[in-house]
C-alpha cells in the first residue's frame, strides 16, 4: 500500500468507516494515485452513497494532496452510464412500484416514489407509514429490491436514500430491549 | 478497511438458507438484514409486521399463535439450516420452529427463564449464583412489599419481572418509598397490559460499579463478544442506562469474575447456544469486588448499541451471532473453555462507546437541537434519533424508549467516553 493509500485509510478508519459498516456496507481504496482515490464499495449501496459527499470531504480534509475521489463496485469497473437511458430505468422502475409495491404498501400508510438514477444506480424514497418504520430495511431488502432486480436487468443497485429519522408518524417504531 | 459485503452489481453470492424471525417493532432488524447481506446469506425472513410484497415476500408470524406461525414455515421456507430470532419477542417461536425442523436451539423452558426476572432469581439461587437477596411478591399486597422489603434490607429495588430497558424499576430506600414503588410499577404495568396480577421482585440494592457482558454461547460455553462499563450509572431511583464504554476498565482478576459468573448464570437458564446479554454489578462493600448478577437476556444487547462495536474483518456483531447459528466458529483463540475470556484478536477493533439519550420529561418531543454540533466533535461516528418529531414520550420508570443513540471512538475507552460527553452536551431535546 502507498503512503498516499495508507493515508486514505486511516482518514477512512478514523472517521466514516464505522457509519459505512453500521449501515451495511464496505469501503477499501482500491487506488490512490496522481491526487486522484478511486474507493472500492461493496456491501448495501444505501450505507455509501448518502455518504459519498461526506466521503470525499474527510479525505479531502485529512489528505491534502487529494483532488478527487471516485466510487466504484467491484466487476462494475468505474462508474459508468448504464446501458439503459435513466429516464426508461425510472420510469420502468416506477411503473413496477406503482403496480406491484404502493398497492400493497398503502394498507401501512406506505408509499415509495423513485427519487432519481445515476449510473445505473435507483434511489427510491419511502414516505408516509414507511419512512422511519423499523421494518423498512426488510421492505426495501426482501420485498423492493428482489422485485427490482429480476425485472430491470440494468438496474446496477438500489439505494434507499429516505431520511428516516425525520419520519414523523412510522407504523412501526421500534422499542428499546 | 475491507467488509464482507454482497458485490453490487454482480451476481449476488448464495450461502445457507438461514431464517430470520424479526418482531415488528425492533432496532435490531435492519442490522441483521444487512449483516445477513454482507455474508452472502439466503435468508428468508418471517415477522409479525411486514407487509407480504416483492420477489421473497416475508412469511407472515404471530408469537402468540406458534402452530400457526411454524406451519405458515415450514409450508413456505424450504429447508434452512439455522433459525434466529433478531430480538426478544420471537425467541420462543425461534426455539419453536427449530424444534419442529430438528435444528440446535435453546430448551423452551430455558427461553422463558431468560425472558421473567422472577424465574432468573430463583434459577440462579438453586444454582448458587452471585445475586443480590431478593423476594418475590406474588400480586402484592402493602404488607407484603413491607415485609418482603425489609426482608431485603435497604435501599432495595423493586422491579416487574416481565419489562426491559429499566423500565418498571424503582429503587426505594424505606419501607413507605417501597410501597410507593410497587404501586407506581403495577401503574406501568396496567399501562403495559401485561397479566393483572403479575409478580414483583424485591431485592437488595448493591452499590458498586455497573457493566454488561455480550457473548455467545456454543454448547453452553461462553465467548464474550463484547463488556461494556456503565460509568455515570446512577444510584436511582430509576436507573436509565446512559453511557457504554468498552472495553471495560474494570481489573482483568474482576472482569475474570464477571465473566465466570455471567457463564455460570446462562447455564443455569439452561441456556445452552446462541446470544446472550448480561448485566452484573460490581458489589464492592467490603473491600472485595464481587460480581452479581443482576439480569441476563438470550438476545444481543439492545436497541442500537451494537453498532459501537466492531471486529476484525470489519464484522458486526450481528455476523458473529449469524455464523454461530450456522454453526461457524466466531473467532481465533476460540478452544471451547467452559467459560472463556474474550479471545484473542477478537476485541472490538478500537475502543468505542454509545451514548443512549433519555427521556428527560414527558411531553411531545418538539426537536432535538445541536445534531450537528454534537456530530463535528472529534472522535463521534454517528448519531441517530429514534423517536419520530411530533411524538410523545415518558422518562422511566414509565418510560420504554431512548430518544437516540450517539456513537463514539477514540485511541482509548476515556477519549470515547469523552467524546460521547462532550456530543451529549451540545444536544438538546425539546419536550413540550
Amino acid at each position: 500500500m502507498t503512503d498516499l493509500a495508507a493515508q486514505v485509510t486511516a482518514a477512512l478508519e478514523r472517521g466514516l468507516l464505522p457509519s459505512v459498516i453500521a449501515r451495511g456496507g464496505a469501503v477499501r481504496v482500491a487506488a490512490a494515485e496522481n491526487g486522484i482515490v478511486t474507493l472500492e464499495v461493496t456491501g448495501s449501496p444505501g450505507a455509501v452513497l448518502p455518504l459519498a459527499s461526506r466521503i470525499e470531504g474527510v479525505i479531502r480534509a485529512a489528505v491534502p494532496g487529494i483532488t478527487a475521489v471516485r466510487l466504484v463496485t467491484p466487476g462494475a469497473g468505474p462508474a459508468r452510464p448504464s446501458p439503459e437511458d435513466p429516464g426508461d430505468l425510472a420510469g420502468a422502475a416506477r411503473r413496477i412500484l406503482d403496480a406491484e409495491v404502493n398497492p400493497a404498501i398503502a394498507a401501512h400508510r406506505g408509499h415509495v416514489t423513485v427519487a432519481g438514477v445515476t449510473d445505473g444506480w435507483l434511489r427510491i424514497r419511502l414516505e408516509g407509514g414507511c419512512q422511519g418504520c423499523s421494518l423498512a430495511e426488510v421492505t426495501v431488502r426482501q420485498g423492493i429490491e428482489p422485485l427490482l432486480r429480476s425485472r430491470l436487468p440494468a438496474m446496477i443497485g438500489l439505494a434507499d436514500v429516505t431520511d428516516h429519522e425525520a419520519g414523523t408518524d412510522p407504523f412501526f417504531s421500534p422499542e428499546k430491549r | 478497511v475491507t467488509g464482507t459485503g454482497a458485490v453490487l452489481g454482480g451476481p449476488v453470492p448464495i450461502g445457507p438458507r438461514l431464517l430470520l424471525l424479526v418482531p415488528a417493532r425492533s432496532y435490531r432488524a435492519a442490522d441483521f438484514l444487512l449483516a445477513a447481506a454482507r455474508m452472502g446469506l439466503d435468508l428468508i425472513v418471517a415477522s409479525d409486521g411486514a407487509l407480504p410484497i416483492g420477489g421473497r415476500p416475508v412469511i407472515h408470524v404471530n408469537p402468540a399463535d406458534p402452530d400457526g406461525s411454524i406451519h405458515r414455515i415450514l409450508a413456505r421456507s424450504g429447508p434452512v439450516a439455522a433459525v434466529v430470532a433478531a430480538d426478544t419477542p420471537m425467541l420462543m417461536l425461534a426455539a419453536a420452529v427449530a424444534e419442529r425442523l430438528g435444528l440446535p436451539h435453546n430448551p423452551a423452558d430455558a427461553v422463558l427463564n431468560a425472558a421473567d426476572k422472577a424465574r432468573q432469581r430463583q434459577r440462579w439461587a438453586a444454582a448458587g449464583v452471585a445475586q443480590p437477596r431478593f423476594e418475590i411478591v406474588p400480586a402484592a399486597a402493602d404488607d407484603v412489599i413491607r415485609q418482603a422489603a425489609e426482608a431485603v434490607g435497604f435501599p432495595c429495588v423493586v422491579k416487574a419481572v416481565s419489562l426491559s430497558a429499566s423500565q418498571g424499576i424503582l429503587r426505594a430506600d424505606d419501607p413507605a418509598a417501597a410501597v410507593t414503588a410497587a404501586r407506581r410499577i403495577r401503574q406501568i404495568l396496567a399501562a403495559a397490559r401485561r397479566p393483572h396480577g403479575e409478580p414483583l421482585v424485591v431485592e437488595e440494592y448493591l452499590p458498586g460499579p455497573e457493566l454488561s457482558i455480550d457473548g455467545l454461547l456454543v454448547g453452553g460455553d461462553l465467548t464474550v463478544t463484547a463488556i461494556f462499563d456503565k460509568p455515570g450509572m446512577p444510584d436511582g431511583p430509576t436507573f436509565e442506562e446512559t453511557l457504554l464504554v468498552t472495553p471495560s476498565r474494570l481489573p482483568p482478576p474482576v472482569l475474570a469474575a464477571a465473566i465466570a459468573t455471567a457463564g455460570q448464570a446462562a447455564r443455569a437458564l439452561g441456556l445452552t447456544r446462541g446470544p446472550v446479554h448480561a448485566e452484573l454489578r460490581i458489589d464492592d462493600r467490603g473491600g472485595q469486588p464481587r460480581p452479581a448478577m443482576l439480569e441476563l437476556a438470550a438476545r444481543c444487547i439492545g436497541g442500537l448499541c451494537s453498532r459501537a462495536l466492531r471486529f476484525p474483518g470489519g464484522k458486526t456483531l450481528e455476523e458473529l451471532v449469524l455464523a454461530s447459528a450456522l454453526g461457524r466458529s466466531v473467532g481465533a483463540g476460540w478452544s471451547g473453555g467452559h467459560c472463556q475470556q474474550v479471545p484473542a484478536g477478537h476485541e472490538p477493533v478500537r475502543p468505542a462507546g454509545v451514548f443512549m439519550l433519555p427521556v428527560p420529561q414527558s411531553g411531545v418531543l418538539r426537536a432535538v437541537e445541536g445534531r450537528d454540533a454534537a456530530l463535528a466533535v472529534p472522535g463521534v461516528t454517528g448519531l441517530t434519533i429514534t423517536i419520530p418529531i411530533g411524538r410523545h414520550v415518558d422518562p422511566l420508570p414509565g418510560g420504554d424508549r431512548y430518544l437516540g443513540f450517539i456513537f463514539a471512538e477514540g485511541n482509548t475507552p476515556e477519549q470515547a467516553e469523552q467524546a460521547l460527553a462532550a456530543a451529549r452536551g451540545r444536544l438538546r431535546a425539546v419536550i413540550q
